[in-house]
């Protein structure tokens, strides 16, 4: 296991490296133009706008930049943004943000897991009843329909209905309601529907069969057989998930005006913000593989038939 | 020294004073909550990037000068100036006793003096703190020119015989000095009457240098605590995508004309969440595009609504004078053609979409905007000979005129079986906007080039329809597009036939755009060449009694766009608004900074009727004439 994890490890950072490096050298290939508004291009000269250009320094050589970036990095500094907020440090941009995101993105999770699994279970105990109709029906409609529309519906509608407010307020409780329910509603689907799914293909396995036969109780079957072994596949991806939501939510955090890092990506590349995408990107893919690596220990410790090392099974003798 | 304008300042305070008074008496709502869509960068308010930190800035610093409510230039931190009989000499006393405070609203242990408005300039001016408008001002104040490309070569590694140190100690050769701590004096490149108008751009505000020394130039106003306010509020609070919380300052110099006393905005993305925030009672203003105006018909919000304040960016069409595609090359060099586009364009149908209810009032007709450059008689210059008949010929479109002037252009530029005389059939390559092929006859194939902007993209449809239906299938509108921020990679390496564009109204003359325009202008898109039109101008620059020059400047105007090297068809800004704030209590103006100050503004309990609006209107355009005259 410790050598498992030891070589996954390596391999985690070699992949976090690359993935740092593709991204760094692709946005050292965007026209220096962008940097510029329309307005700013026909007022300043080559001389001046090249000068700009060095002050944000964008106009080295790629793999000198790279080098004073990794050298940076190895003191814990991410560096600071160049357009998106100028010059301020990156640390300080993630400080303020990451908190946000992080409780909206675990509060959301939590309230997902709990009644998707929840969920999961009913529809699967009692398939092709009105529970199973019910939740198939909310499962059909959240992942049919654009999440924008019923997204704006709760904003709107739901937040007059309650009385609660439209937007994030951090000082009133009441405003974190509706982000937070907003967050779980596609996840509560994707773990109800999945779960439903696993356990319905558990229960048509011979050894249920046999179980119900043999007289176990249907809730013994069902808690300790089906759901113990159904929830296998979807605990490989709690780890990410839970990792992930520093990343946010661009749509709900939006629309909240939730002032998280949901969207700070998207923008950072569209405004050229090399340093603060790479420092992004670091992030992130720190944390997908990170979130990978857990996920196969945590599935190896609830499934015991999974074993992460390739040492030899002894076999006991017949 | 002139006297004129001492006059002219205490005039202006004794108006303010007045206001100031008007203000007090009024009874105003302590504050002022709306939202904004678009994140302040940064505070340092020398590198204005975006129109919150505009607001902010305006709001949180004062400047020599600023726009009172009738985009007149009044005191601000300087109560007086005088100039030079030639304008090129301006020096201004400062208030005594203007503090800086901090982010608690506290006194700071500086004083705003003469110093640190020429330690404002040297920041602008040093090339590696990356001020890009710095380019506005460069060659207006002496030696500034000089002193920024000595450093910059410097920082490009060039041997210009002196270091750094020794560049930057030539500061003082540049026009701006503090004989005493209440005195600045700007020495300029050449006559300037209008240097007012530059004093209300962020390029003048005061920096105190200590402060700045204290903080580091890297974080310097990259948090509310990193700066220090000099206007009449402080930043309370500054959370990044959330909302920005401003705080009457309480050792204003001029408090007594500042009713509103926090002003809070909340950061949305969507205009409608605003709206509906305003209906709530969550706001005391909100903007609205014209299709939550139809959304509001019948509700009771209905008679809130009234047009929003119109800006000073102009578009215009612009053609292609050396055009790769040899067809339009040979028509848009045809004065009847460039001519017959002018009035075969109907701006307001394709202003409609942007308003459908009163596209007419997105029309502009002319370059330099109408209500933003005053002469010293109150005379607005597009009501000047030329331009006034310009203006109030409101929507020119008409088919039998473009009909006429294209037959005209077939007459000369074709063989009369519908060749076009010189022009053989090629390939037209504008990759990556288009390829097409044209075979040097009747149709002629143009090619417009748009963003891919929604709007846009239904506009170039439009337009496509447009002029193929009022030049009888005889133009053939290629279309072109590309993504919305790549246009100076894309389109301006000559990439369009005709396309449209728009910039910034700089300062508080004419020349700020039509001195662009000239044949080698910076602006001159379509690369045309007309001595007639760059010796009017030339002309016009060098005089310097306001109508005089304004003159001037009409006529070369009126000659630019009756020979049709642009096509001026909409204004900035426009939509819709539903406020609290009493319309023209608070300062107005076409360019700079000040113009966006919340100083004077009125707030309600209950949103302003349109009715009530019109009548406000009426009575301030009244009361603005009289007061521009004075």
């Amino acid at each position: 296991m410790l050598r498992y994890m030891l070589k996954r490890f390596a391999q985690s950072i070699l992949t976090v490296a690359l993935v740092v490096l593709a991204v760094f050298m692709l946005l050292r290939l965007m026209p220096t133009s962008g940097y510029f508004s329309r307005e700013d291009y026909v007022t300043m000269d080559e001389a001046a706008r090249t000068a700009y250009l060095r002050t944000l320094g964008v106009l080295d050589d790629p793999f000198t930049q790279f080098g004073r970036f990794a050298s940076a990095l190895a003191g814990g500094d991410l560096g600071r943004s160049i357009t998106v907020y100028p010059r301020t440090p990156i640390t300080e941009i993630l400080a303020e943000k990451i908190p946000y995101s992080l409780w909206f993105g675990v509060a959301g999770i939590s309230v997902s897991m709990a009644l998707g699994l929840l969920l999961g279970v009913m529809m699967a105990r009692y398939k092709d009843g009105p529970t199973d109709w019910l939740g198939t029906a909310y499962v059909v409609v959240v992942r049919a329909v654009p999440s924008l529309i019923y997204l704006f519906l709760i904003q709107t509608a739901a937040s007059r209905l309650l009385g609660l407010p439209m937007i994030f307020y951090a000082d009133d409780v009441s405003s974190w309601i509706l982000p937070a329910a907003s967050m779980a509603l596609p996840g509560l689907a994707w773990y109800a529907i999945w779960l439903r799914r696993f356990m319905v293909d558990e229960e048509n396995k011979d050894y249920i069969k046999f179980a119900v036969a043999k007289g176990v109780p249907r809730g013994k079957v069902m808690t300790g057989h089906v759901l113990r072994n159904a929830i296998v596949p979807l605990v490989q991806y709690f780890p990410t998930q839970v990792l992930l939501t520093i990343t946010g939510s661009l749509i709900i955090e939006s629309i909240y005006s939730i002032p998280g890092m949901g969207g700070l990506l998207v923008y950072a590349i569209r405004q050229h913000d090399n340093t603060l995408v790479q420092a992004l990107v670091l992030i992130y893919s720190a944390l997908v593989v990170a979130g990978v690596f857990l996920g196969d220990v945590l599935m190896a410790l609830v499934d015991p038939r999974i074993k992460l090392s390739s040492a030899p099974v002894e076999r006991e003798a017949a | 020294m002139k006297r004129a304008t001492l006059v002219a300042a205490t005039l202006a305070m004794v108006g303010l004073t007045a206001m100031a008074g008007c203000g007090a008496a009024r009874k105003s709502a302590d504050r002022y909550a709306t939202t904004y869509f678009t994140e302040a960068k940064t505070l340092n308010y020398f590198l204005l990037l975006d129109s919150t930190a505009q607001r902010v800035a305006a709001n949180t610093q004062d400047g020599l000068v600023e726009n009172d409510r009738f985009g007149r230039y009044v005191p601000s931190l300087a109560e007086s100036w005088t100039h030079n009989d030639d304008y090129t000499v301006w020096t201004f006393t400062l208030r005594q006793g203007a503090a800086w405070v901090d982010s608690a609203g506290q006194r700071t242990a500086w004083e705003v003096t003469a110093d640190d408005f020429v330690e404002g300039l040297r920041y602008v001016a040093d090339p590696a703190n990356g001020i890009k408008n710095v380019s506005t001002i460069r060659k207006v104040i002496a030696g500034l020119n000089g002193y920024y490309y000595d450093l910059l070569d410097i920082d490009e590694g060039k041997d210009i015989g002196m270091t750094r140190e020794a560049a930057e100690e030539n500061f003082r050769t540049v026009g701006v000095a503090a004989p005493d701590p209440r005195t600045v004096v700007y020495t300029l490149t050449k006559p300037t009457p209008y240097f007012l108008s530059y004093l209300v751009t962020e390029l003048f505000f005061p920096l105190e240098r200590a402060f700045l020394d204290q903080v580091g130039a890297q974080d310097f106003g990259t948090s509310r605590e990193r700066l220090i306010y000099s206007g009449a509020y402080y930043l309370a609070d500054w959370q990044r995508d959330k909302q920005i919380v401003m705080e009457k300052n309480p050792l204003y110099w001029d408090a007594a004309s500042v009713p509103v006393k926090t002003v809070s905005m909340q950061k949305v993305t969507d205009p409608a969440v605003s709206v509906e925030m305003f209906i709530r009672g969550e706001l005391s203003a909100t903007g609205l595009q014209a299709d939550q105006v139809k959304a509001l018909a019948g509700t009771p919000q209905a008679e809130f609504v009234y047009p929003a304040e119109i800006s000073s960016v102009t578009y215009w069409f612009i053609q292609n004078f050396s055009s790769d595609n040899p067809e339009f090359r040979a028509f848009v060099n045809n004065p009847d053609f460039r001519k017959a586009l002018y009035y075969g364009i109907d701006r307001v149908k394709l202003l409609s979409l942007y308003d459908p209810y009163n596209p007419a009032g997105l029309l502009r007709n002319t370059v330099v905007p109408e209500e933003t450059v005053v002469d010293e008689n109150g005379r607005d210059y597009t009501d000047y000979p030329g331009l006034a008949e310009l203006k109030a010929a409101g929507d020119y479109f008409d088919t039998d005129k473009a009909r006429s002037y294209f037959a005209k252009a077939v007459a000369a530029l074709t063989d009369g079986a519908g060749a076009i005389k010189g022009v053989s059939p090629a390939t037209v390559d504008m990759k990556p906007v288009a390829e097409f092929a044209v075979d040097g006859k009747l149709p002629l194939q143009m090619l417009y080039v748009h963003s891919n902007d929604a709007n846009d993209t239904k506009m170039a449809l439009l337009l496509q329809a447009m002029l193929e239906e009022v030049f009888q299938g005889q133009v053939k509108l290629v279309l072109g597009q590309y993504v919305d921020d790549k246009f100076n990679d894309v389109v301006e390496p000559r990439r369009f036939d005709l396309v449209y564009d728009s910039f910034r109204f700089g300062f508080g003359d004419p020349s700020a755009q039509l001195s662009r325009l000239v044949t080698d202008g910076g602006i001159n898109d379509g690369r045309y060449s007309d001595p007639e039109f760059d010796a009017l101008i030339q002309e016009a620059e060098g005089e310097n009694l306001l109508s005089e020059r304004y003159a001037l400047f009409s006529r070369a105007e009126r000659l630019f766009i009756d020979r049709v090297y642009v096509i001026p068809f909409q204004v900035g800004g426009g939509a819709y608004t539903m406020s609290k704030a009493v319309p023209f209590t608070y300062p107005r103006g076409g360019f700079g900074t000040t113009r966006f100050k919340y100083k004077g503004m009125i707030v309600e309990r209950e949103p302003v009727t349109k009715a009530r609006y019109e009548k406000l209107k009426a009575e301030f355009l009244s009361e603005m004439e009289s007061a521009t005259k004075r």
